[in-house]
Parts: structure tokens; C-alpha cells; sequence
């Protein structure tokens, strides 16, 4: 069953329609990448998905559940994580707050332990508020708050923007952890680099659809459809 | 009658406008001692009105709603604590009951009138300025307009600074203190006060993590309510029940919110108190009315110096 399937999803902000039918497949275990200019509706895609921006038209499923019959709410629940642009911290709050955040009983003790692991700066830093970490700590932060949820899809949304060049490996290396583990990643990424080393397929986006689809091989050798659509070069 | 009561009496009958005849009443109580314990009395009532005020904080923090009807529930509180004392015999029921009615009369209004209006704030000043109209009216409908008072659950009184002050006033002011502590407890040491500061930095965030947003919403909008009902049940022995008792509290606890930071809670607590005990200052020099040019005057020269509030480097 395929882990996540939009078709023709629309979505407007205000009257103004930014969204104007996307279609796009997420298999069980594969990465994803949905590339494009800013402003073409990459982030609101998610957001369309996550119903944090009302859908206007088209059907998104989870894993064969029906997103519209579900509450925004409860999708993290249903194992779809999300990493929002920004880290999304909340920065008042401690890092264990925030790392427990969406879970109403006791954490599961493997998976802190394993986050622990992975995170060991985390661990030391529990009592402390999560606006004093460090950028690349708050992404830590923001994955390893994901993954406490036991998600089988986490939509990553530029997890590398603002992060220092030498952080940059290690998040990419945590996202493909992440992969390896069999958990779906749709990953928005404006880094060209990062999304074709971690990505089995990339979606293009122009204008609030989706405008080319390819492997990230296929991709590189086709340096003209990069230009046009995302204006940079490899 | 000693003069030391009779001063109480008058701190008794104008808990929060203590007039310039109080001054001039005191006989054998020096200076000092009356503005200590007129400063006391501020306290006693900044404390109270720290609760009513976080209430409206609260409100105002998460759900972006200025709420002109916040005065009218104190006014309730107060109306319901004297009904169910009458009614049970007994102030310590009405004591128990009271913030629970009030928990429940929020989630309900907040589903009536709030919720369709919600992030809409100048829409949300007309409609809670109509639900004030409403519920002043219906007291007044139902109770009639005479003021009325309840007798102190606790008698007696203590000798402070020269003059017997009224027990139960620093009961009030304990149990006001008490309850400000556990609602800062609650909001730092349980799920669902992590769930309210949350969803007040970033809804849409808190959402995709799992929070029930709406229902965070709606309890907020209760433990607000809560609290204003809360501060009238504490405060309606010290103070007049009638039905336009909370208009004197709303533009009280508006300054507080103003002065403590939009939205900074500890801030809100801070600056009520300070005001109660400027206010309870002055008010020991000059009449009523001036203590409230001056406090509107702070409020001012903070906005001025501070716009974010005098406790704006605060944890909120």
C-alpha cells in the first residue's frame, strides 16, 4: 500500500489559490524530495496535507486512510510526523518538553534510549529551555522529537535551512538513518546536493503543481530541467 | 467604637477606593503605620486581583481575544459565591463550587460566543462587550440592583501596624497566593499546561505534534473564566455584590496586563500587585480618583519607556 498519495490537492491562502492540483506518491520506506523556486508551494503542500491549510479540492490518503476524515490532531498518532521549516521549537519550553511533547503516556524507554544515542547532546541538555540550543541542536531537537512518535512517515521541511555547513552532513546523515530504518521521508529541501544524495525519487514544483518527476540520476544528467525549474546548477 | 475599627471599617467598605475621611479618622494611629497597612491592603487585594488578571492573561495569550466581558465574570463569581452561601449555609461550599461553575460557564461560552470569532480580536471586543451587557443585566433582572454584603466566613481581627485587621483579608490574600502558585505549578508541571504554553507560541506546531488545539482553546478559555469566578468568590466578603462590580475590576486588571507585558503572566501578577499597593499608597495621601489618574500615568510612562511591558525581559 503506497504511504502517501495526493492527487490534484488543492489549497489557497486568502482568496489567492497556491496550491493548484499536486499529485504525488510515497511508497512504504522510500525518500522523496519535492524541489522548487521559493514561493511555488512546497511548504504549503505539507501544510495542505497536514490540514494546517484547508484543502480546497483533490484527496490526500495515509497509508489508505482517508486525511479528510482525520483531524489534524491525530495524524501524529497515525504515525505521520512532520518537521516544520524552522524547527518549529518551542523555545519557553525544555528540551524534554518539547521532546515529549505529543506523547500523552510514558515514553516508550527503548525509543528514548535510542534517540539518547543518537542525540547525546539532548540527553545533557533536558532541563534546559529549547531556545538556548544551538541551531543545529534544534533540529536535533525537532527530529528526535519526531521519532519518539514512532512515525512510519516524517515530511522533513528544509531540515537544513540556517544550519552551520559543518552540521549539514550530520543532519543528512540522520535523515538517511532514518530511511534505513524503513520510516518514508517527504523531504522539501532547498538544497540541491542534499536532496539528490538522500532522495529515491524528486518531484519539481512550479506555481503550485507539480511540473517534473525523475530519479536523482536521471535528474543530474538532465542540467537544463534543473536551471529552468529550480534556476541553480550542480 | 475604637477608632482602629472604625479605620477598618472603612478599608472594609471601599476595599479598593479607601477614601481621604480614613486619614483623618485615625486618632491614635501614627502616619506610618496607617500607610503600612493601607499598603497591606493593596496587597491583600493585588493578590486577588492577580488571579483575576492572569485569568484575562491567559485568555489573551493564547486566543488573541480582548475580553471586555472578563469584569462581569468577578461579578459572577461574586453573585454566585453569596448565592450558594445562602443557599448551602456554608461559604466553604461556595468556596469549592464557585471556580468549577465557573470552569463550566467558559468551556460554554467560549463554544457560543468565542469560537466563531476567534483571531478576529476587534470582533472579539464587540461580542464580549455585548456578553458583559448581557450578564450585567441579567443580575441586575434577577437580583435586583441593590448592592449587597456577605458576612466573613473567618471572624475576627488581628492587631497589623496599629490597626485590627480584618482575618479573613489575610486569609483572602494567602489563599489568593496559594492559588497563583498552583496555577503556575500546574502550568509548568503538567501535560496540559506544557499543551497551553504550546499552543500559545505556535498552534499550527503544537497541532502537527498532536495537541488538540481546539480543546486547549476551550479549556484555557474556562481556567480563565475559573479565575475570575475564583477571585470574586475570594473577594465577595471584602467587597459589594451587585451587578456593576466588575466594572471597576476590568480597567484594574487590563493596566496589570498591560503594564506586566501582553501576555507575560508572571509579568500580570507582578504589576497587579504593584498596583493594588500604589494605588493603596496614594490613595493614603488623596482621594481615590487621583490614585487612578497616577496608576493610568505609570501605565503610560511604561508604554512610553517599555512598550513590551515592565517585566518584558520576564519568562513567560
Amino acid at each position: 500500500m503506497t504511504a502517501l498519495a495526493i492527487d490534484d490537492l488543492k489549497a489557497n491562502i486568502g482568496k489567492v489559490p497556491v496550491l493548484r492540483g499536486v499529485s504525488l506518491r510515497v511508497e512504504p520506506g522510500e525518500t522523496v524530495a519535492l524541489l522548487g523556486r521559493n514561493g511555488v508551494g512546497k511548504t504549503s503542500t505539507l501544510r495542505a496535507i497536514l490540514g494546517l491549510l484547508k484543502r480546497t479540492g483533490g484527496t490526500a490518503s495515509y497509508n489508505g486512510v482517508n486525511l479528510e476524515s482525520v483531524a489534524p490532531h491525530k495524524l501524529a498518532a497515525l504515525g505521520l510526523g512532520y518537521v516544520p521549516q524552522g524547527r518549529g521549537m518551542f523555545p519557553l519550553l525544555t528540551v524534554k518538553e518539547n521532546l515529549t511533547l505529543g506523547l500523552t503516556g510514558t515514553p516508550d524507554p527503548e525509543i528514548i534510549a535510542d534517540v539518547f544515542r543518537r542525540f547525546p547532546r539532548l540527553e545533557e541538555r533536558l532541563s534546559q529551555p529549547a531556545g538556548t540550543l544551538s541551531g543545529g541542536e534544534q533540529q536535533m531537537l525537532a527530529l528526535a522529537r519526531c521519532l519518539v512518535m514512532k512515525p512510519s512517515l516524517i515530511m522533513l521541511d528544509e531540515p537544513t535551512e540556517g544550519i552551520m555547513p559543518k552540521l549539514v552532513s550530520q543532519i543528512r546523515h540522520e535523515i538517511d538513518e532514518i530511511a534505513k530504518r524503513g520510516i518514508s521521508v517527504l523531504l522539501v529541501e532547498q538544497n540541491l546536493r542534499t536532496a539528490l544524495r538522500l532522495a529515491n525519487r524528486v518531484y519539481l514544483m512550479e506555481r503550485g503543481t507539480i511540473v517534473h518527476e525523475a530519479t536523482p540520476a536521471a535528474l543530474r544528467a538532465d542540467p537544463s530541467t534543473i536551471h529552468r525549474y529550480l534556476g541553480v546548477s550542480l | 467604637m475604637s477608632i482602629r475599627v472604625e479605620l477598618y471599617r472603612h478599608l472594609a467598605a471601599k476595599p479598593l477606593l479607601i477614601v481621604r475621611g480614613a486619614l483623618r479618622s485615625v486618632g491614635g494611629v501614627s502616619v506610618i503605620e496607617l500607610v503600612l497597612a493601607l499598603a497591606v491592603n493593596g496587597l491583600v487585594w493585588g493578590l486577588i486581583i492577580a488571579l483575576i488578571a492572569l485569568g484575562l492573561s491567559i485568555i489573551f495569550g493564547l486566543l488573541d481575544i480582548i475580553n471586555v466581558a472578563h469584569g462581569d465574570f468577578f461579578m459572577l463569581g461574586t453573585v454566585a459565591a453569596l448565592t450558594l452561601t445562602v443557599a448551602s449555609g456554608s461559604y466553604w461550599i461556595a468556596l469549592l463550587l464557585v471556580p468549577i461553575i465557573g470552569f463550566a460557564v467558559g468551556i460554554v461560552l467560549e463554544r457560543l460566543v468565542i469560537r466563531p470569532t476567534i483571531r478576529q480580536a476587534s470582533l472579539t471586543i464587540v461580542t464580549t462587550f455585548g456578553l458583559s451587557m448581557m450578564l450585567q443585566e441579567g443580575v441586575r433582572a434577577i437580583y435586583g440592583a441593590q448592592p449587597r454584603r456577605m458576612e466573613a466566613p473567618i471572624e475576627g481581627t488581628l492587631p497589623l501596624f496599629g490597626i485590627d485587621y480584618d482575618v479573613y483579608r489575610l486569609f483572602a490574600a494567602a489563599f489568593a497566593a496559594l492559588c497563583l502558585i498552583a496555577f503556575f505549578a500546574f502550568l509548568t508541571r503538567t501535560k496540559l499546561g506544557t499543551w497551553i504554553r504550546a499552543v500559545r507560541h505556535d498552534p499550527e506546531t503544537a497541532t502537527a505534534l498532536g495537541v488538540p488545539v481546539a480543546r486547549i482553546c476551550a479549556i484555557t478559555f474556562g481556567l480563565g473564566t475559573a479565575m475570575a469566578f475564583l477571585g470574586g468568590v475570594i473577594a465577595a466578603p471584602i467587597t459589594t455584590v451587585e451587578f456593576r462590580t466588575g466594572v471597576d475590576i476590568l480597567p484594574f486588571c487590563f493596566m496589570a496586563v498591560i503594564i506586566g507585558g501582553l501576555g507575560n503572566l508572571q509579568g500580570t501578577v507582578a504589576a497587579a500587585v504593584l498596583l493594588a499597593v500604589l494605588e493603596g499608597l496614594v490613595t493614603s495621601v488623596t482621594d481615590p480618583t487621583i490614585a487612578r489618574i497616577i496608576s493610568l500615568a505609570f501605565m503610560s510612562v511604561v508604554l512610553l519607556v517599555r512598550p513590551n511591558g515592565l517585566f518584558s525581559g520576564a519568562t513567560r
